[in-house]
């Protein structure tokens, strides 16, 4: 087998077993790997709560990630958000994915809870848990360099083992799985950490075409303004956004009060670029090197966490903006959803927090102390709390990330049909209704929208579950992945099977939710959206949504997957027709 | 989407890349909309129905090239190549389907191709081609299909003479009745220094417009700028050139701000031609018989292959200077910059034309002359070589005089 190693790693932390079995071809060619493989592999227990133990955390990694595949050697790891209570995945950079292929191992599936504080080691065809009651308590950073010399490094902090709904896990490198809180159900599990080392090498069944594949997918990146543009990414990470957003009046500021915050520029791209001094940092395996830290080895934050612990908390300085990512590495918290639910904590009492004030609520959040144990439930529970739903602002519980929905239609609906709640990456029409990527669309109207997004969502899919990244596709498409694709696994497939193959995990994930509870009616915006106007300004407007345009495209996008009127399956025998 | 389908159905009719009854296009929301010639609209539908991808057109392209390079092709060839540089980044090769292989009902054929590829020439029938996003992505891939393929033809037929009967009446009618003069006659440029920004966007957005309107570049290719004290205003990435308006970014020279990431890829080459020459205004368009031109070289026993890419050196054609360079971030922002300064024009090798100049009229002018010296030298050459006449006009016999 080229491509995948065709075994998946099973781990029950109840009992202690550890045992490989081999995953079927078909399985592999159906789900192709990372994201896809993941929600496949929890299809007969999706319906547990996310903290039983028989609820499995399942790492991922795709048919390209140890080849030479640009932006490929990512990591997935599926389970239920304890968050969203919707099936969920999350992907992230490092070497870790590498290292577990490297081990054989397709996937890795942790079951079961285990009695005590462990470490799962893995390296080549051992695996073995280690007691790690020493290391229960510690931060991030000394929970790696304890661990050090043992592989690459998967851990929790704090905020995982205290069970924050929004916990992450962290990579030894510093990238995290950030969205939904499966940290905290590694945490319920008693795993602090698993090490993973391995020196086996991945076959490509065609060097020759998978090279000018390669050839391809990079002069395509260097044709991207967007990812080696002389403003782009790769030389300013991606606060690159946050001049953008600033002029297309649509950076979340106030807990989404306003779209424009006026100081924005002390964190901008060229801000960074000044104050700190960056070099150039990133996962694995990818060329662009997006990820940007301090000489000193800081890891400096990505736009989302700048824009979202800036404007959206009103707070100014470079520096604590820096300062609360640093903090939330360590204690191993989601940044959108940690700076949002301050947010919102902040609009509930009428003052947003100053920057002074953030390093101790955060720290509190993750140790569940004072007002810190209802924050860390994040900022929908807490808006039930006290009895004020409407200022969290979340879909499905998941914080929304720095790109306000009144000022990109697409991005509206978007938020509403992704499976894992209030993410942008799902279906990500950012990239053309502002990035212009492949081409541009208007970003004041739904026309077209539904299907535009429903488009994206399989094709997304299918790239999350190779496991690529999607900062690739300002530049490249899945024409030069599939063929990347084919030459790796000697298995033919194209775009328009790679989006087939994208629709199905959708639906799969779809499908989860609907078992468990979610309708139409949790499709849907914050009601702020619908009933406030963004900043106008310079010449733009930022009305509210027009609820009636937004519900009648929702329910065109119901129309195109095949869903009824409300959001559900016609019949209920859609995963038995599945591989 | 029926208002797009209408507007793209007219680019087409206006650039004369198809004929006016022979296109169709299909789009699908939460159902599926068909317009145009009847027998290409069910083709266009019933290919779409089988793709994850939002609209379609197929076309038959006002030009006979396509055709003539799949009927030129070897019986063990699927696709054709192109060799410029823009369309093979982002096409890689063009599948066809021949006449002979078409069966009653060629739509599923059709989509598996498709399925894999922006467009596909289909003998006999025209060019189809897919936008996953939008119907303007359709209209982009059919012309990038047609740009390809009219290039890859002529540069063909210059390399190898002529295979087929009827290439030389077909040469002969492209040039007689498909060219037209190119001149810049008829289009007004405002003069001097440009200074204020709403005059400065309003005369980009004009010449933007001149420059699709006079065939200088496929509407959605190119890009054009102007340099008004330490801000370059440049077209945005994937902007058509005709309707720009909406479309400028305002770019710090100094790059205090990254608001103009969506920027034109060429951003970089702009920059270090204001940087290193006098110029106000940069013009960069992909005018055919220039592509076909600048991929034209006499060197022997060169060991450079990727020419576009790699080739060292500075090559002329007639007085302008040819250099090579990938698009963007790979090259062609190093090469240009050095040779544009002296004559305030730059050819690309088989990429486009870069003019600078003080104003838009000027550079204007210097791309329709790169052009127009081009496309003479090109049937020049192509007499030399096939000992025919293919100016078409009275008197013409075929036979050289």
């Amino acid at each position: 087998m080229h491509g995948w190693t065709g075994t998946i790693l099973r781990v029950n932390l109840t009992t202690g077993r550890t045992g490989r079995e081999k995953l079927p071809a078909a399985l592999l060619h159906a789900y192709l790997g990372g994201r896809g493989l993941g929600v496949r592999l929890v299809r007969d227990c999706h319906c547990l709560d996310p903290f039983d133990a028989g609820m499995p955390l399942v790492f991922a990694v795709g048919p390209l990630c140890g080849t030479a595949a640009p932006t490929a050697a990512r990591l997935t790891v599926v389970s239920r958000s304890p968050l969203t209570g919707t099936v969920t995945d999350c992907s992230a950079g490092g070497r870790f994915a590498w290292r577990l292929k490297a081990a054989g191992i397709d996937a890795l599936s942790i079951e079961g809870m285990s009695p005590h504080p462990v470490v799962l080691a893995i390296s080549g065809d051992t695996a073995e848990l280690l007691p790690a009651a020493s290391l229960w308590g510690k931060g991030v950073r000394e929970t790696v360099s304890l661990l050090a010399g043992r592989g690459s490094i998967a851990t929790i902090g704090p905020a995982g083992e205290n069970g924050v709904l929004f916990a992450n896990i962290m990579m030894g490198e510093g990238n995290s799985v950030g969205r939904g809180g499966l940290g905290a159900v590694m945490g319920k599990k008693l795993l602090k950490a698993v090490v993973v080392d391995g020196d086996r090498q991945v076959t490509v069944a065609d060097p020759q075409r998978f090279d000018h594949a390669r050839q391809d997918v990079m002069r395509l990146f260097r044709a991207s303004p967007v990812i080696f543009g002389e403003l782009g990414i790769a030389a300013y990470g991606t606060p690159a956004l946050v001049d953008l957003m600033r002029q297309r009046r649509m950076a979340p500021t106030e807990n989404f009060r306003k779209t424009v915050f006026a100081e924005s520029g002390n964190y901008s791209g060229p801000a960074i670029l000044r104050e700190c001094r960056p070099k150039k940092d990133g996962c694995y395996g990818c060329p662009i090197q997006c990820k940007k830290s301090t000489p000193q080895g800081e890891h400096l934050p990505e736009y989302e966490t700048v824009s979202h612990f800036g404007a959206l908390n009103g707070i100014a300085s470079l520096g604590a903006i820096v300062r609360s990512n640093t903090l939330c590495n360590e204690l191993g918290m989601d940044t959108i959803s940690a700076a949002a639910t301050l947010s919102a904590w902040g609009e509930w009492r009428g003052r947003f927090p100053g920057a002074e004030e953030i390093a101790e609520i955060l720290t509190d959040i993750a140790h569940r102390r004072g007002e810190g144990e209802r924050l860390a439930d994040g900022s929908r529970r807490f808006a039930d709390a006290v009895a004020s739903p409407g200022i969290s602002m979340s879909v499905k519980s998941l914080e929304l990330p720095a790109y306000d929905p009144r000022g990109a239609y697409g991005m509206a609906l978007a938020y509403c049909t992704s499976n894992r709640g209030g993410c942008h990456l799902r279906a990500y029409p950012i990239s053309h209704e502002i990035l212009r990527k492949p081409v541009a669309t208007d970003r004041f109207s739904f026309s077209g929208k539904a299907r535009i997004i429903k488009i994206a969502e399989d094709t997304n899919a299918a790239i999350d579950s190779l496991v690529a990244c999607k900062f690739s596709f300002f530049g490249a498409t899945l024409e030069e992945y599939a063929e990347l694709l084919t030459a790796a696994t000697g298995e033919w497939y194209t775009p328009q099977s790679l989006k087939e193959i994208g629709e199905r995990i959708y639906l799969t994930e779809r499908f989860y939710n609907c078992d468990n509870g979610f309708t139409a009616a949790d499709d849907t915006l914050p009601e702020r959206f619908f009933a406030e106007p963004g900043s106008s300004g310079e010449g733009i407007d930022i009305p509210p949504i027009d609820r009636e345009r937004f519900l009648e495209e929702l329910q065109k996008y119901y129309r195109i997957r095949g869903l009824t009127e409300a959001g559900l399956f016609p019949a209920p025998d859609f995963l038995e027709r599945q591989p | 989407m029926k208002d797009q389908i209408a507007a793209y159905t007219a680019k087409l009719v206006a650039d004369r890349s198809a004929f006016p009854g022979d296109i169709a296009f299909a789009a699908q929301d939460d159902v599926l909309l068909t317009s145009g010639n009847a027998a290409l609209s069910r083709l266009a539908g019933d290919v779409l129905s089988r793709l994850s991808c939002l609209a379609l057109v197929a076309a038959r392209p006002s030009l006979p090239f396509a055709d003539l390079l799949v009927q030129r092709s070897g019986a063990d060839e699927t696709a054709i190549v192109p060799r410029d540089t823009e369309t093979r980044t982002f096409l890689h090769d063009i599948p066809f389907l021949r006449r002979a292989d078409l069966s009653e009902d060629p739509a599923p054929r059709i989509a598996r191709l498709l399925g894999n590829r922006k467009g596909v020439v289909v003998e006999g029938t025209g060019i189809v081609a897919g936008g996953a996003v939008t119907v303007e992505q359709a209209f982009i891939n059919y012309c990038s299909v047609f740009h390809a393929t009219f290039v890859k033809y002529l540069q063909d037929i210059l390399h190898e003479g002529f295979r087929l009967p009827g290439e030389a009446a077909a040469l002969r009618a492209f040039r007689s009745e498909w060219l037209r003069p190119l001149t810049a006659e008829g289009l007004a440029f405002r003069q001097g220094t440009l200074e204020e920004p709403a005059e400065i966007l309003d005369e980009i957005a004009s010449v933007g417009r001149y420059t699709v309107e006079r065939g200088l570049v496929d509407s959605f290719f190119g890009n054009i700028s102007a340099r008004s004290g330490s801000l370059i205003y440049i077209s945005q990435t994937a902007a058509s050139l005709d309707e720009l308006a909406g479309c400028i970014d305002p770019v710090p020279m100094d790059n205090s701000s990254t608001a103009g990431i969506t920027a034109s890829s060429e951003l970089l080459a702009h920059r270090r031609i204001y940087e290193t020459t006098d110029a106000l205004v940069i013009l960069h368009g992909h005018p055919k018989f220039s592509v076909v031109m600048s991929m034209e070289c006499s060197e022997e026993n060169c060991p450079v292959t990727d020419c576009w890419k790699e080739c060292p050196r500075v090559r002329f054609l007639g007085d302008t200077p040819v250099v090579a360079g990938e698009i963007g971030a790979g090259g062609l922002a190093r090469r240009v910059p050095p040779v544009i300064a002296d004559r305030g024009k730059a050819l690309v090798y088989g990429h486009g034309v870069f003019t600078a100049g003080e104003d838009f009229g000027a550079a204007f002018r210097t791309m329709v002359a790169v052009e127009n010296w081009c496309r003479e030298e090109y049937f020049r050459r192509m007499e030399a070589k096939t000992g025919e006449c293919f100016s078409g006009g009275i008197g013409c016999t075929g036979q050289r005089p």
